[in-house]
């Protein structure tokens, strides 16, 4: 009956002495300080892949509203944004497919047709993207005289307001689906808040029009499209900020390895300072201006928020890796 | 063109399904000779990890792994505090859950994950390209991704198969027949639930108050990922064997992330087409 020596109330009151981790352990009364969740294996392809992948899928959004609602200048300028929007997926593939422990199977990702899994639906989101993002990337350069003979032909049969419709809900998912697809795993930092897939929206968003930007101010088009391109990619920074404080809110604790510590400074300063609040502060201070002042202005905060999204991916993925290690934030996800 | 499809793509129709097939450990009967790990390692040919010394008690093991499929814990729980009378050492041979709603499988975009015929969760090694999403996905930490380079089965996922070549053939899996103790039992699930539930009541008798079980259809430890059909009978709190309280199964949030994410974007198209339209009046 030795046994029945133990005080079974002691396990119900947590103390740091109590547990596995007795010896020396310091992380949330497990099992030592092991960590529950493995860590992530993706290497930087991953970020780098979601910030493109992103921009692309955002610039060829914004291009596609101004061609169905814009005014003739409007469509013209942001029409130029199809250009990135088909550069932009092009080193995706190759990221991805580096990233795989496997590359030369990649194919397999397409073996079937599983939307319950965020990765294989971003798979299939990325296959029609990239032809459309192209197709209409390609009737834009026959527009503007840049190709000619029968390719030229050959965009005349594109029905331009369907791949402009098709590819731009396949672009939102595109925009998406990466911050979906972190959260739908158990590392604390990822999938704690449910905000993450906006997060990463509005930050594809926000750099998407921004690239949008940055060529209607390096090419010169007329002041009152860039004010409104400035003013859509100001609307989408303050929502990514928006997003982004909700995030941090949510996740609580789990966010530390982000907002302190190795990441504070790509997270803070680059994501948030240089990639929302300075594009905004820019914009804010170019509608007071005109001609060259207003173009360098302009060309700077979209600089700044497409570097911004990088940082933003970047440390968010980073500091995931940190964050499956936290044995107590684990714990806290896993709660009852 | 669909059967042409299907051979191109390694596509197979399921087998017909068999009597589901489980561990139950019981963790009070383990005194943490790792037969189970060597034999586990022996029958699967799994390299060897290295001498690296955790300084864990015997616990040399670490962690569950890419390749490393059975997993002995050493709890050493000294006398630490004033409740506690004597020093005890709780041990527990850890092991894919082969969870009833498995969040690895749920996650693999190949189809490499499949339920076999034995309702466990199986890696198909000529499927699996390596993406890694399984790794994270896990509530659990047992999925790993061996590493580029590596003397095994290079860049793929790997995990327990509950010894399935060995099931094929009627056989036990190793580790459950290298055992010495009867702590890890093999069988029918429905066999096992029943055996430990049994065992549970002995215990408690006995004056085992702590006793609990751990992946039982009423446990809530099943809530999301649905009994565990590798389950264990524990003699502390889950989180003592670094057992998650409610493992979560990532699908059960997914319609509410996606519906976030389209939110924000269906905000964003609003807002860029009312300043569009603006400009051109």
């Amino acid at each position: 009956m030795k046994e029945a020596n133990h005080p079974p109330p002691s396990q119900e009151s947590p103390s740091p002495a109590r547990g596995g981790g007795q010896c020396g352990g310091t992380g949330g009364g497990g099992y030592y300080d092991n960590p529950i969740v493995r860590r992530p294996v993706w290497t930087w392809e991953v970020p780098a892949y979601f910030w493109l992948g992103g921009m692309g899928a955002g610039a060829f959004v914004t291009a596609s509203l101004a061609q169905t609602l814009g005014s003739a200048d409007d469509r013209r300028t942001a029409a130029d944004g199809f250009y990135l929007a088909a550069a932009a997926p092009v080193p995706c593939a190759p990221l991805l497919i580096g990233d795989l422990g496997r590359p030369a199977r990649f194919h397999h990702m397409l073996r079937i047709f599983k939307p319950l899994s965020p990765m294989n639906l971003g798979a299939w989101t990325l296959t029609a993207f990239t032809p459309l993002a192209f197709a209409r990337a390609a009737s834009h350069a026959a527009d503007t005289g840049l190709l000619h003979g029968p390719l030229r032909g050959l965009t005349r049969l594109l029905p331009r307001r369907l791949t402009e419709l098709a590819g731009s809900l396949l672009g939102l998912t595109l925009a998406g689906y990466s911050g979906v697809l972190l959260g739908a795993t158990n590392v604390p930092l990822w999938a704690k808040s449910k905000l993450l897939g906006g997060v990463f929206m509005a930050s594809a968003l926000s750099s998407g029009s921004a690239a949008v930007t940055l060529q209607a101010a390096r090419r010169g088009s007329p002041e009152a499209t860039l004010h409104r391109l400035a003013t859509i990619e100001s609307a989408a920074s303050l929502g990514e900020m928006a997003v982004i404080t909700g995030y941090l809110m949510q996740s609580g604790k789990a966010a530390r390895p982000l907002t302190t510590g190795r990441f504070a400074a790509p997270f803070w300063l680059g994501a948030v300072g240089i990639g929302a609040l300075l594009p905004l502060l820019l914009h804010r201070f170019a509608t007071r201006h005109h001609g060259r002042t207003l173009r360098s202005l302009s060309t700077a905060a979209a600089l700044c928020s497409m570097a911004g999204s990088l940082a933003l991916r970047w440390s968010i993925f980073e500091a995931g890796k940190v964050s499956s290690e936290d044995q107590s934030a684990s714990f806290e996800l896993s709660k009852a | 063109m669909i059967d042409g499809y299907k051979r191109l793509m390694n596509l197979e129709e399921p087998l017909p399904s068999k009597k589901a097939k489980g561990f139950f450990t019981d963790t009070s009967l383990c005194i943490g000779c790792k037969a189970c790990e060597v034999a586990c390692k022996q029958w699967n040919q799994l390299p060897a990890d290295g001498f690296a010394i955790t300084g864990n008690s015997y616990d040399n093991t670490g962690h569950l792994g890419a390749t490393t499929w059975r997993h002995v814990q050493f709890i050493e729980q000294a006398k630490a505090n004033e409740s506690r009378q004597e020093q005890r050492w709780l041990m527990m041979s850890d092991v894919c859950k082969h969870c009833a709603n498995a969040a690895c499988l749920e996650a693999c975009p190949t189809g490499a994950l499949v339920r076999t015929e034995f309702d466990t969760v199986y890696v198909q090694q000529d499927i699996c390209n390596g993406c890694g999403f399984c790794v994270p996905a896990c509530p659990f930490g047992v999925i790993d991704r061996v590493p580029k380079e590596s003397t095994f089965e290079v860049g793929t996922a790997h995990k327990c198969t509950l010894c399935y070549d060995r099931l094929k053939d009627d056989m036990t899996p190793a580790c459950a027949k290298s055992c010495p103790t009867a702590s890890i039992q093999f069988g029918d699930v429905e066999e096992l639930q029943h055996r430990a539930r049994q065992r549970l009541g002995e215990l408690k008798a006995r004056g085992e108050s702590t006793a609990r079980l751990y992946g039982m259809p009423e446990g809530k430890e099943a809530v999301e990922v649905g009994p565990l059909h590798a389950f264990f009978l524990l003699l502390d709190k889950p989180q003592a064997y670094n057992l998650p309280e409610v493992p979560r199964l990532p699908r059960k949030t997914m319609a509410e992330r996606y519906g976030w994410s389209a939110a924000v974007g269906i905000g964003f198209a609003m807002v860029a087409a009312l300043v569009f339209r603006g400009g051109r009046r």
